[in-house]
């Protein structure tokens, strides 16, 4: 009967494991953390600013992490620099056009090079990213750390339960291949814009 | 009773306070060799997650452009001053026109 009982045990865990669910992360942050930080080389000083306006779903499977997908959206409004004028160029027609083109966005496609190794998942992600009206393909090396059962920590309440994922990416883009003043003032700020993004998101277990 | 302050002196005085005063704020506000800002990013750490993330708060950092622009002004300010110098009368030697 013992015997009966711990087969049975083992079969349902080893059927809850194959059969789980991926769980799926919201990056929605009330509380502010969730960032992106873009630097542009310039001849007087580095031009950075830091962008918090962050929201998407992922849906990750820590049983098999190479089949995570999901989208990343930045509101481009969110995005500052400590100089005033600047921030309204950046904002302005010439360079970011956050009028007309209100979100900036990562569409994960898929993902290689996958690696665990104590709770953190590296990989080589390509997916799509929509800057200023252009979508380009591009890749870009990426951190996926699972934290199981850490979400009441975060919002101070232990009855809640639920995890969360921490994505980290650091990348380049070319601010021409997004037609953000392609070719122009390249004296003044330099063509790739270094990004780096550290957010993490939710799955709140019912 | 007020005495009238002639324009030049009144130049010059305006000048030399323009000078002081954008290298005096420039100075007071850290010297930085940038461009100005009015807010600066402090980086903190959530415990939970490890993220560290900027909070922007408010202060005012003169940049480079500021002792630039009030020397600038005050070199403006004292070159109206020299035109505006009341000429000394040249007394000519006797018996000259």
């Amino acid at each position: 009967m013992k015997n009966q009982l711990r087969q049975l045990l083992a079969l349902s865990v080893l059927a809850g494991t194959a059969f789980a669910a991926p769980l799926s992360f919201d990056f929605k942050d009330p509380k502010g953390v969730n960032n992106v930080q873009f630097k542009l080389d310039a001849p007087l000083e580095s031009i950075t600013g830091t962008g918090t306006g962050i929201s998407g779903q992922v849906s990750f499977d820590p049983a098999k992490p190479g089949a995570t997908t999901g989208r990343i959206e930045l509101a481009a409004k969110s995005l500052t620099v400590g100089n005033p004028m600047m921030g309204e160029h950046l904002q302005g027609g010439q360079w970011l056009d956050t009028a007309k083109h209100p979100v900036i966005a990562f569409e994960l496609v898929s993902l290689a090079n996958v690696r665990t190794q104590g709770g953190v998942t590296t990989a080589d992600a390509t997916g799509k990213l929509s800057l200023k009206g252009v979508s380009k393909e591009i890749k870009v090396p990426v951190s996926f750390t699972h934290l199981p059962d850490k979400l009441g920590a975060r919002v101070n309440d232990p009855k809640v339960k639920g995890d969360l994922l921490v994505i980290r990416a650091n990348f380049e883009v070319n601010r021409s291949d997004y037609g953000i003043n392609a070719g122009k003032n390249t004296d003044k700020v330099a063509e790739n814009i270094q990004l780096s993004l550290s957010i993490a998101g939710s799955a709140p277990k019912a | 009773m007020l005495r009238r302050v002639s324009p030049h002196l009144l130049l010059r005085s305006l000048a030399a306070a323009l000078a002081i005063g954008g290298v005096g704020v420039w100075l007071a506000t850290g010297a930085h060799r940038g461009w100005t800002r009015t807010s600066e990013v402090e980086m903190r750490r959530d415990e939970v997650t490890g993220i560290d993330y900027p909070v922007r708060r408010d202060k005012f950092t003169a940049g480079i452009e500021f002792p630039f622009a009030a020397l600038g002004g005050a070199a403006l300010l004292a070159i109206g001053a020299a035109l505006l110098r009341p000429r000394e009368r040249s007394s000519g030697p006797a018996g000259t026109p």
